[in-house]
């Protein structure tokens, strides 16, 4: 058995957005993702700036698991927050649901008491969003059929030797 | 698990490197980020001990192709090889589309490999994975090594499953190798997830 993928369609995207952006203006946070516990990005709002999303996710859904699984060595569930306090920006990692996690970026015009505060009322919003978009058919509209030899065929680059 | 974002249009998958301590994951990884060119890889990540040995996880990720309109992804990860840092190898595993299992191929590394992919069948089930339905390759590394055991004899050890898997020679060190056990693995995780058009040839099924 493998976990259901998750598909995220352009209404869902819409919605989740829509719950980030709320959720920045209220808390005061920079940038807000929504990151899978797999390490990857399901989505991200905020400030216009160039950051490395991908590795970010990563590293957040790799350092969360790695407090959760502390946590079950004290006889805890697992943490649900996570706080790194930097100089001038800080990293505030929350609970969605069993497999999605909340990361918000902030800096010195807020505090982590309003990310705090916020980031569960995000929380609850954007799970039942992604209960939603979870419970909806898998491939729909250009991936629904199967893939054609050709359709399958990644290269890297490099040829393949046969 | 993979993420399918339609607002995107992008098409997120996991491969996990898997295999005893010192077998050449992070090898593979090394060699993928220095050949690829820049539009299809971002920024490889390391989690290292003092070392170099991986402590908890390598991350690269790296574009392959576009699926009707959608844009393949596949985020690359290692796991830390050494027997003692199975919980960190677990939560590595969170949500993988696919594996490559890098066996080293020396003959005094013969037990660790099948030990390691024992640890892998018990990760698996752990989170109700089961590796007969699991994209996944195998790639004998180090072959330029003189103490090496017949490819046979790794076959034998290794590829024993009901389901033979694709089997790749490697020498990851010179990227001999690398691409193919990637470009088929990542090919086997496309057809796993959206399926093949039947009388096409499912040569990595």
């Amino acid at each position: 058995m493998r976990l259901h993928d998750t598909v995220i369609h352009e209404g869902d995207a819409e919605k989740i957005n829509a719950v980030l952006t709320t959720f920045l203006g209220e808390s005061g946070a920079t940038e807000a993702l929504l990151i899978d516990r797999s390490g990857q990005l399901l989505a991200m709002t905020g400030a216009n700036r160039a950051l490395d999303t991908a590795s970010i996710s990563a590293l957040a859904a790799g350092a969360f698991s790695s407090t959760g699984a502390l946590a079950q060595l004290l006889g805890e569930t697992e943490f649900t927050v996570l706080f790194h306090q930097g100089n001038k920006e800080s990293i505030h990692v929350s609970t969605v649901d069993d497999q999605a996690i909340l990361l918000a970026i902030f800096g010195e015009r807020t505090t982590v008491g309003m990310v705090r505060l916020f980031a569960k009322e995000a929380a609850t919003a954007v799970g039942q969003l992604l209960a939603e978009a979870r419970s909806k058919p898998r491939n729909k509209g250009a991936l629904s059929t199967p893939l054609t030899a050709d359709e399958s065929r990644t290269s890297f680059g490099e040829p393949t030797k046969s | 698990m993979a993420i399918i974002n339609y607002a995107q249009k992008v098409i997120n998958f996991k491969v996990v490197y898997y295999g005893p301590g010192v077998a050449g994951k992070t090898a593979n990884l090394q060699h993928i980020h220095k050949s690829l060119p820049d539009p299809s890889k971002g920024n490889m990540i390391s989690l290292a001990a003092g070392d170099d040995r991986t402590l908890f996880f390598d991350f690269l990720p790296v574009s392959a192709t576009t699926v009707r309109g959608f844009t393949a992804k596949f985020q690359l990860y290692t796991v830390p090889g050494q027997v003692y840092y199975n919980m960190t190898r677990k939560l590595v595993l969170r949500g993988v589309d696919g594996l490559v299992f890098v066996a080293d191929s020396q003959w005094d590394r013969l037990r660790d490999n099948v030990e390691s992919f024992r640890n892998l069948e018990e990760n698996l089930r752990e989170y109700n994975y089961n590796l007969d339905e699991m994209p996944y390759v195998i790639q004998y590394n180090k072959r330029d090594l003189a103490n090496i055991a017949p490819l046979e004899y790794m076959e034998f050890m290794l590829n024993r499953r009901a389901r033979q898997v694709p089997y790749f020679e490697a020498v990851a060190v010179n990227g001999d190798g690398v691409f193919d056990t990637l470009n088929t693995v990542s090919r086997m995780v496309l057809v796993g997830e959206f399926g093949q058009e039947k009388g096409e040839q499912r040569e990595t099924a």
